[in-house]
């Protein structure tokens, strides 16, 4: 959030039905993308299976303060003598939860105002678009911490505040594929035949524009992450301060960076880690998405 | 050119409309009586009656938001409401830190992040864009406060070479002029002190910079290998020429309108940026003080930061597009 | 050649020999880093109520009685050379120092400290909500203040006449808040009662008139949010105690890890307060060294509301204290340096007794929640996000500690937390939270500061809305021991009162810190104080 990553390029989209299989057989061959991949599974993968490997109850105090990593806490223990791995594993749930959360509110709420945007045109567009200037042009960090002030603290706060500071560069991405879509052989011929402008958009032109979408949330979601620990580093995180949110963990690891830096690299890892899953991913994606660049 | 940039100023208008209409709202939309939200614990009823006559909130609330944006557009940005000060004069002090801070930032990020991503660009696939395009990730996914504690932990404490926090060695007892110490300490012929201060930046501009510098890396990388694609580029080599010359002559001049714009963009991370950083750095500047200001309540600092934030990446944006524009003749004909 | 590098060998020899005789001489000067956990909230002593303020101005601005430096209740004259009350302990007549100037050149005499008390008595309603001290150590302000008048005497005698007798007003009058300005200055400021926007006071807002004083420094500028800086008063009355050092810089760290990398680093000499988790790094480290502040003068608690229940209910209020792991909190978030309470007040404070209270007991606290008979075990339960305190150096961790107790009990806690002053203080004040986390620090050593003033003293009359905690029997008794002419009549009612707070168990009491300083090893001198009445004219930078 705080630096919005560069634009996905609205011309992606035109393309023909083919697409995604031709994609997923170029992201095959991309190494980087297989490596990003294999990030998230590993993390989606802890995520579903926390309940099940986590050796020790993830709010429970079981170990004695600030622990070294051992075999019994393999990454050590917290200041209360919690089970590090344990609460990194149902990190994954809750960050990944809440990052996910968030970008999916922010596709929601930037792709109905991208789709009429778009889709319509003329006066709507206009005043879509310079509201969306307006939000871009506030640094999204301010932008988050006026809505946390003005909403209050909490899990939902948070996500609302990352999705409404992530919603206009989607908004506008969505308006560029339709804009780009609007003379495509096959919506002029729907036009001809007369079908409704609502349907148009919804049956023949969106299916078609939403993989720039796509592809620039894959690589928004690793910033979520990230943008709700400067928040709880500001003071306003999430109200029940047990939650093992990876940012809020990382918020408190950075006091121990001298006595017990290994906190501060596990928790740090494996934000690093997804983060980076999903910004080789999101590249990947854009690049075997682009008809460009085939080879 | 000059219609090209009235027609960018007119377009601006609305744009300016709607952010004063956000910000006017978001003190209004702060939970609970203004009065109490913004005057907290001290408030009695003759300064919350003051309060209520300064931010205007007995009158209509269209007429509310007229007298805010005659105030606004008169300079008038409001005041504190710790110290009273006028909100220009209290920004003044402290926007010499941001600008050093966000210019270093910017400084590092394009001389070191250019270079980088040509350079990955080269030999795509290979171990030096692999290395490159890992420490780039690396740089967007950690947290700027993590990044600058374990910058200061080792630069700072470890290895003694850099100063660990604030913008000049405080036992100095420099008196600034124009705030901008990088130019004050050679007006005040202290070379020594131009260097510390030189020296203080380092650290915060490698924390705030590391997104930027990833960001733009990775699109020079992008609009190399873009441009070395195309025909005229293509052409250029097969007649012979030095692979040193079609870069600079051929490829770079077409790859740089897309990285010029992304660095216009990184100047509202940058500001933004500049409000962790500048807390973990304990340096004097608008990030610090507006967290200070949302902790004190003060929100009308918070609401003029916003907007004054806000029209500096306007600014900066139209400069670049401006200029994108100068270098290339097409886009000002669309 | 040879005669030559003789020559060089002899100056060296006479180098050093010069460097080892003037080392006395090295005590004096250099400019002395202080990192404060926060800035400075205003300039004008009456005017504050924090302890980051007071750490400055009393640098600055002398009062007519001190602390001996290290104590927090042994008084000794300051401005006053001496003072004696008269039989009916309503008159108090000081004598006053002779020859003292105020950093603006104007004389200290018997007019200037009638002019700063009246300044006292008749500070404008506006203005009350800044003057915390004065309210609260007289009880109100014009009619309601217990100050009935200020007069000179003669030039050097002033005669402060009180309504009734009061047995802590001399140790009272050792707060940095009644320090003694410079009325010229106070005028220039705007200090003088005549202005009531606070914002306005240029002496409270480090302009005209800011901090104009007769002690060791002078103040030099203050950059908001920043830094403060004060300068050595070459013209010091006290002559044996001149500054040694040239300046003092007082810098606003809030981020802790910052304290201790600037302190190795070498870019702060004396860093106020640490976290205690950083202890060891600074033990470990042989160019720091941790400063002990003596016993401890806070209390640490969990506060309740008796507007809600359960907490309401007395056996419920009990369980909780019997629900707390003490040794582990102390353990874990003070790193030892602090003792469980046994008492509202540290054990220091006069007439403070050991009040028995509950220990780490499972089976007990099950046992009386059972007995209690409520039902629904529901406790909305807050904490303060953004800040730490000297008493509560880990909000966050304390939280989710206490929290672990309590739910291993049997009670359901519903976790909230709150900007310190975006929120906290506003509205546990006024009694919306049922349970939260606050402490205090003490400001003089008597039992009415933190039994009366801190805690369950009556608002206008009423219990407070913070506490909503009714005992008309204890407030009763809280007037009688302050009024008390006897010494022994004090203690009976301050013993009396101590047992009736632990009857109700109004609050728990959990933990008195000892809030450690940290310095670079050069640094000498400094005497710590629990009640951060720490004096730094008496500190040098040992440089080699």
């Amino acid at each position: 959030m705080m630096f919005r990553a560069a634009p996905v390029d609205p011309q992606i989209a035109r393309s023909s039905r083919g697409l995604w299989g031709d994609a997923a057989r170029r992201l095959r061959r991309n190494r980087p993308a297989l490596v990003g991949l294999f990030c998230i599974a590993l993390f989606a993968l802890a995520a579903v299976l926390a309940p099940f490997i986590s050796p020790f109850d993830p709010y429970e105090m079981n170990g004695s303060s600030l622990d070294a990593p051992s075999l019994t806490h393999l990454f050590g223990t917290d200041l209360l003598g919690r089970d590090i791995f344990s609460r990194v594993l149902y990190g994954a749930q809750i960050s990944l939860f809440v990052g996910v959360g968030a970008v999916v509110l922010a596709l929601i709420i930037g792709g109905v105002l991208g789709a009429i945007a778009g889709g319509f045109g003329g006066r709507i567009d206009g005043v879509i678009m310079r509201a969306t200037d307006v939000f871009l042009s506030i640094p999204s960090i301010l932008l988050a911490i006026g809505i946390v002030t003005a909403l209050g603290r909490g899990m939902v706060q948070l996500m609302f505040a990352i999705a409404v500071s992530y919603a206009p560069t989607f908004a506008r991405l969505l308006r560029g594929s339709l804009l780009a879509l609007r003379e495509a052989d096959y919506v002029v011929a729907a036009r001809t035949i007369g079908a409704s402008r609502v349907r148009i958009l919804v049956r023949h032109m969106l299916p078609n524009a939403l993989t720039p979408l796509i592809v620039q949330a894959t690589l928004v979601l690793a910033t979520a992450i990230i943008d709700i620990a400067g928040l709880g580093f500001l003071g306003l995180g999430p109200a029940d301060p047990r939650t093992p949110e990876w940012g809020t963990m990382l918020v408190d690891a950075r006091r121990f960076m001298q006595t017990a830096p290994h906190i501060v690299v596990f928790i740090g890892g494996a934000i690093v880690i997804s983060a980076i899953g999903f910004n080789l991913l999101g590249d990947g994606l854009r690049e075997s998405l682009d008809p460009k660049l085939k080879r | 050119m000059g219609r090209y940039i009235v027609r960018r100023l007119i377009a601006a208008i609305p744009v300016l409309i709607g952010l004063s209409i956000l910000l006017f709202a978001y003190i209004r939309i702060l939970p609970g009586d203004p009065c109490v939200a913004i005057l907290g614990q001290h408030r009695t009823p003759e300064a919350c009656a003051a309060l209520r006559a300064n931010l205007g909130l007995d009158l209509p609330l269209w007429e509310q938001y007229l007298t805010y944006l005659g105030k606004t557009l008169s300079g008038d940005l409001g005041s504190s409401v710790v110290n009273s000060q006028p909100f220009i004069t209290e920004f003044l002090t402290r926007f010499p830190g941001t600008i050093e801070l966000t210019l270093g930032a910017l400084i590092f990020s394009i001389g070191v992040g250019i270079p980088l991503g040509r350079l990955a660009a080269r030999k795509v696939g290979g171990w030096a864009d692999g290395l490159i395009t890992g420490v780039s990730l690396f740089g967007v996914s950690i947290p700027v406060f993590v990044l600058g504690l374990a910058l200061v932990v080792i630069f700072g404490v470890f290895l003694g070479w850099l100063p660990t926090q604030g913008r000049i060695d405080a036992r100095a007892r420099f008196d600034a002029t124009s705030g901008i110490l990088l130019i004050d300490t050679l007006f005040a012929g202290r070379l020594d002190l131009f260097v510390d201060v030189v020296r203080h930046l380092i650290l915060p501009s490698i924390a705030l910079g590391s997104i930027p510098l990833a960001i733009i890396a990775r699109i020079t990388r992008a609009s190399v290998i873009e441009v070395a694609n195309e025909d005229y580029v293509r052409t250029a080599r097969s007649k012979g020429l030095k692979e040193k010359m079609v870069d600079n002559r051929h490829v770079m001049r077409n790859a740089w309108l897309p990285v010029t714009t992304v660095v216009g963009l990184q100047v509202g991370g940058l500001l933004g940026g500049a409000v962790l950083t500048e807390t973990v750095f304990v340096w004097n500047g608008v990030g610090r003080w507006v967290v200070d200001a949302i902790e004190n309540h003060d929100y009308p600092i918070v609401q003029s930061t916003i907007l004054v934030f806000a029209l500096i990446f306007l600014v900066v944006n139209l400069i670049v597009d401006v200029g994108y524009a100068l270098l290339n003749p097409k886009i000002r004909y669309q | 050649m040879k005669n030559l590098r003789i020559g060089a060998i002899l100056g060296a020899l006479l180098m050093v020999a010069a460097a080892c005789t003037s080392t006395p001489s090295a005590k004096e000067g250099g400019t002395l880093i202080v990192a404060l956990p926060g800035d400075i909230v205003r300039t004008d002593t009456a005017l504050t109520d924090d302890s980051n303020s007071s750490y400055v101005i009393q640098q600055v601005v002398e009062g007519l009685v001190g602390l001996e430096p290290g104590s927090t209740s042994k008084v000794v004259p300051v401005l006053a050379e001496s003072y004696e009350m008269s039989a009916d302990g309503l008159t108090y007549t000081f004598k006053l120092r002779s020859g003292v100037k105020f950093h603006d050149g104007t004389d200290f005499n018997a007019d200037a400290v009638v002019f700063n008390y009246n300044r006292f008595i008749n500070i404008p309603t506006e203005l009350q909500d800044y003057t915390y001290y004065i309210g609260a150590v007289f009880g109100g302000y014009g009619e309601t203040s217990n100050l009935e008048s200020a007069t000179a005497v003669d030039a050097s005698t002033v005669a402060i006449k009180l309504k009734k007798p009061s047995s802590n007003f001399i140790l009272t009058q050792t707060l940095p808040v009644f320090g003694i300005q410079s009325p010229t200055a106070l005028v220039l400021g705007k200090g003088d009662n005549t202005e009531s926007d606070v914002t306005k006071i240029t002496g409270a807002q480090g302009g005209a008139g800011a901090m104009v004083g007769t002690g060791p420094f002078k103040f030099v500028k203050w950059t908001v949010g920043d830094s403060v800086e004060i300068e050595k008063n070459a013209t010091y009355w006290d002559t044996a105690h001149l500054a040694h050092v040239d300046a003092i810089v007082f810098k606003a760290v809030a981020e802790e890890a910052q304290r201790v990398n600037g302190l190795a680093a070498g870019e702060i000499d004396l860093a106020q307060t640490i976290a205690p988790v950083d202890a060891a790094t600074i033990a470990a480290n042989k160019d720091l060294q941790l400063i002990d502040r003596g016993s401890s003068f806070n209390t640490f608690q969990i506060s309740m509301n008796h507007n809600y229940a359960p907490v309401s209910n007395p056996k419920i209020r009990e369980a909780i204290a019997y629900a707390i792991d003490y040794d582990y909190l102390i353990e874990t978030f003070y790193a030892g340096a602090a003792v469980k309470a046994t008492n509202w007040m540290p054990a220091g404070v006069l007439y403070a007794k050991d009040l028995n209270l509950p220990t780490y007991d499972v089976e007990k606290a099950k046992a009386l929640i059972a007995e209690s008979g409520e039902t629904d075990l529901t406790i909305d339960f807050w904490y303060p996000n953004d800040v730490t305190r000297p008493y509560m150096p880990d909000p966050k961790g304390i939280f989710e500690a206490i929290t672990a107790n309590l739910e291993a009990v049997g009670f359901t806690i519903v976790p909230n937390n709150a900007p310190w002053r975006g929120g906290y203080l506003d509205d546990e004040y006024a009694g919306k939270y049922e349970m939260w986390l606050l402490g205090w620090t003490g400001d003089w050593a008597g039992p009415d500061n933190f039994l009366k003033t801190a805690f369950f003293g009556y608002v206008d009359g009423a219990p407070s809305t913070e506490f909503a905690y009714k005992n008309d029997a204890l407030e009763a008794a809280m007037n009688a021991a302050l009024a008390a002419g006897t010494e022994a009549e004090a203690k009976t009612q301050w013993e009396l009162a101590q047992d009736l707070i632990r009857a109700d168990m109004p609050t728990v009491p959990v933990a008195n810190s000892k809030p450690q300083a940290a310095a670079t090893i050069n640094l000498k001198g400094f005497i710590g104080s629990a009640g951060l009445n720490e004096p730094l004219n008496l500190v040098w930078l040992d440089r080699p």
